[in-house]
């Protein structure tokens, strides 16, 4: 059976390579790419070079090196993983709707509870900035493209396996169980000790799918410092370079450090698992174990607000009428942020129990990195302060933003004292403050961004009516849902439950009901984001925000504009302006635009 | 950008490498860590080609076979320290022998036959 089993291994690899091999071989010869200091538009080459260029269909997708197919790319596969995870998260409150376990088994609401979480984080947040980074930060420097760009399309596509690994528990594998390790994979439970069900290979593949997402995340991060460093138009200096471009810039310096510790501590959590290390086994590995994983972790919590801070900080002045207030101090703050959160992580281990003096310390950090965020927050209301507002759905989000943000800034500022932490640590008050900035403020500024740019990426306009009930829903979810929780924390509710006592049921319910509502709201942005998408308004002009009247145009918009021109003047055909260099091509150019006509 | 709009449209824009080799690691995780032969030694095969044919693709390297050898001597070096040291996990390090002894193998096929057919075109 063993034999069999390895001998239709090796008969399925072999075809696969062999199908490879020969898929290559064809894209091969179709030779349209040149290499990387190749230029390519100059030259005798130039008009097969150009008219040859983007091949079609699928095949563009899996071959793209262009930064704004990256974009797409990105975006896609964010907003796909965050259906995903929101659609784990609604059977979750379905199921906590009720104390007693009823719709789901115990176990299986904690598989979602873990996939949901690593889901989220890793393969919407980061992937979603990542989708805008992408598409707009050689925009708004004036590069042509990525430093690397080949290596920037080897990043994205670690990440669809990285999915497939994390969500592999959840597929009908023989013998395979989903992790139920919760996101921060504490040890000795992830390590597999003990009478568990956490030996399961489910665990090893999510493991190897978050470490895949970690190498394509520090891909993309010296990918971004190197771009930004070395590849920005002679005339964007570091005075003048954009806030969005600094924040990504920032935060690739915090995945440059954070990101290879836990692949890092990963692979010796596998070592444990796998092959009899005991780093996590002997006395101290469970502490050692947090170290490592905050020491990444809480980073990553930068990792994730910094770039949306930035796209709000981009927007919101737009719909303002007015410059961003007080610009250097925004820029300031956020390298502080960088700077500092690496120093507070320790807040995760108050309850662990160890050295006071060591928590004091971290306690007057985590206190201090209230303060640049605070910056944030009193310049972009004071950007705000007596400015022409325009109530547009990006704006809105932006404004949701800032809300949402202040509220979960706050409970969490209660949090880093150690002795509030110390009686609402593990309760529901951590959900409902962490969910205030990853749903209230992390995925309310990815909206902002996906509805701001929409004519951009789409060439068309979405439904503002839409746009709004989106907003408002997910505005009234969003406070309804999270400000349960925070109440439940002070009510003792203990996180991480698939069951409770009777006595929070009320609370429960008020938070299921704004699940619900968060979802219809996904439901309607989902439909506006397709149907806008394919059937929408077509954009043409080069300004849809009217951005020019308070001259505050930025270089991704005039970009946009001189798009539209040139497409324009060569007919809509990208191609036919640039072919009539040289000879068949321009015949058939025109030949094909005789057809047409 | 500036002397042509538009044409960031048409710059440099297919690799037909990058999937493979995000395709490739996975693939050679899987069969190392869960000790599946095949798995192993056919995913460090696409990871090593696909390296390969992205740095000629790029011009970071001139001599395919030369790049090969080199990725093949890698291999060969960390299969040898899995199969014949203390570490002593025997089946995977032959794995790694394998897959660095049929890149290698692949090599050289690559530049006696199919490379000078390509030239021709």
């Amino acid at each position: 059976m063993e034999v069999n089993g390895q001998l239709a291994l090796t008969v399925l690899m072999g075809v696969f390579l062999i199908a490879v091999a020969a898929w290559l071989a064809r894209v091969e010869d179709w030779r349209s790419y040149t290499p990387l200091a190749g230029g390519g538009t100059v030259g005798g080459t130039a008009e097969q070079y150009v008219s040859e260029e983007k091949p079609s269909g699928v095949i563009r997708w899996l071959t793209t090196v262009d930064h704004k197919d990256i974009g797409m790319l990105y975006g896609a596969y964010a907003l796909i993983a965050f259906a995903v995870g929101g659609l784990m998260v609604v059977l979750m409150r379905i199921e906590l709707a009720d104390p007693s376990m009823t719709l789901i088994s115990n176990t299986f609401y904690n598989s979602l509870l873990t996939s949901h979480g690593i889901t989220m984080l890793f393969l919407f947040g980061t992937p979603i900035i990542a989708a805008f980074s992408n598409y707009f930060i050689p925009l708004l420097i004036g590069a042509d493209d990525m430093a690397f760009p080949r290596i920037n399309a080897i990043a994205f596509w670690l990440l669809p396996p990285a999915a497939l690994l994390i969500w592999a528990g959840f597929f009908p594998i023989p013998d395979v169980i989903p992790a139920q390790t919760a996101w921060t994979m504490y040890t000795p439970l992830s390590a597999g000790v003990g009478s568990g069900n956490q030996v399961n290979a489910g665990v090893d593949l999510m493991l190897l799918g978050l470490h895949l997402s970690g190498v394509s995340a520090t891909m993309g991060a010296i990918n971004f410092i190197a771009t930004i460093f070395t590849e920005r138009d002679e005339k964007v200096s570091w005075a003048n370079l954009d806030i969005f471009s600094w924040t990504i810039l920032t935060q690739s310096g915090l995945i440059l450090f954070a990101f290879p510790l836990l692949g890092s501590a990963i692979a010796m959590l596998l070592l444990d698992r796998n092959f009899g290390t005991m780093f996590f086994s002997v006395d101290g590995g469970a502490i050692l174990w947090q170290h490592l994983f905050w020491f990444f972790g809480h980073p990553e919590v930068y990792i994730l607000v910094l770039p949306p801070m930035g796209i709000v900080s981009l927007v919101l002045p737009r719909f303002a009428g007015r410059r961003l207030f007080g610009f250097k101090f925004v820029v300031y703050s956020t390298l502080a942020i960088g700077v500092l959160s690496f120093g507070v992580w320790a807040h995760h281990m108050f309850a662990t129990g160890i050295d006071p003096r060591l928590r004091a310390s971290f306690m007057a950090v985590s206190l201090a990195i209230a303060i640049p965020s605070a910056v944030k927050t009193f310049n972009w209301i004071t950007t705000m302060w007596n400015g022409k507002i325009r109530l547009t759905t990006p704006m809105l989000f932006c404004i949701g933003f800032v809300s949402n943000f202040i509220i979960g800034g706050v409970t969490g500022v209660f949090l880093a004292s150690i002795p509030v932490d110390l009686v609402l640590h593990d309760t529901y008050y951590v959900v409902g403050h962490f969910h205030y900035i990853v749903m209230g403020a992390i995925a309310f500024a990815g909206f902002a961004g996906l509805y701001y740019w929409f004519p951009i990426y789409t060439g068309r306009m979405y439904q503002v009516t839409l746009g709004k009930w989106h907003f408002w829903l997910s505005m009234v979810g969003t406070n309804l849902t999270f400000f349960a929780m925070i109440l439940l924390g002070y009510g003792g509710m203990p996180r991480r439950y698939a069951t409770y006592l009777p006595q929070f049921a009320t609370l429960h319910q008020v938070a299921t009901v704004g699940a619900l509502i968060l979802l219809v709201g996904q439901i309607i942005f989902v439909w506006n984001f397709a149907q806008s998408w394919l059937e929408g308004r077509e954009v043409e002009d080069g300004d849809p925000w009217d951005l020019a009247d308070d001259d505050l145009t930025t270089a991704e918009w005039t970009w946009f504009e001189r798009k539209l021109e040139t497409a324009v003047t060569d007919g809509g055909e990208d191609e036919t302006e640039l072919a009539t260099d040289g000879g068949q091509a321009v015949d058939d150019a025109d030949a094909d635009s005789a057809d047409d006509a | 950008m500036d002397e042509a709009p538009g044409l960031s449209d048409q710059y440099r824009t297919a690799s037909p490498w990058p999937v493979f080799i995000a395709l490739g690691i996975p693939i050679s995780e899987l069969g190392l860590l869960f000790d599946l032969f095949p798995l192993a030694v056919g995913g460090l095969l696409l990871f090593g080609g696909s390296v390969v044919g992205i740095l000629k693709e790029s011009g970071y390297v001139t001599s395919t076979i030369r790049a090969v050898t080199a990725l093949a001597v890698i291999f060969l070096a960390f299969g040898a320290w899995l199969a014949f040291t203390d570490i002593a996990l025997v089946t995977r390090g032959y794995a790694v022998i394998a897959a660095a002894i049929l890149l290698a193998v692949g090599g050289v096929v690559f530049e006696l036959f199919v490379r000078e057919q390509r030239q021709t075109f």
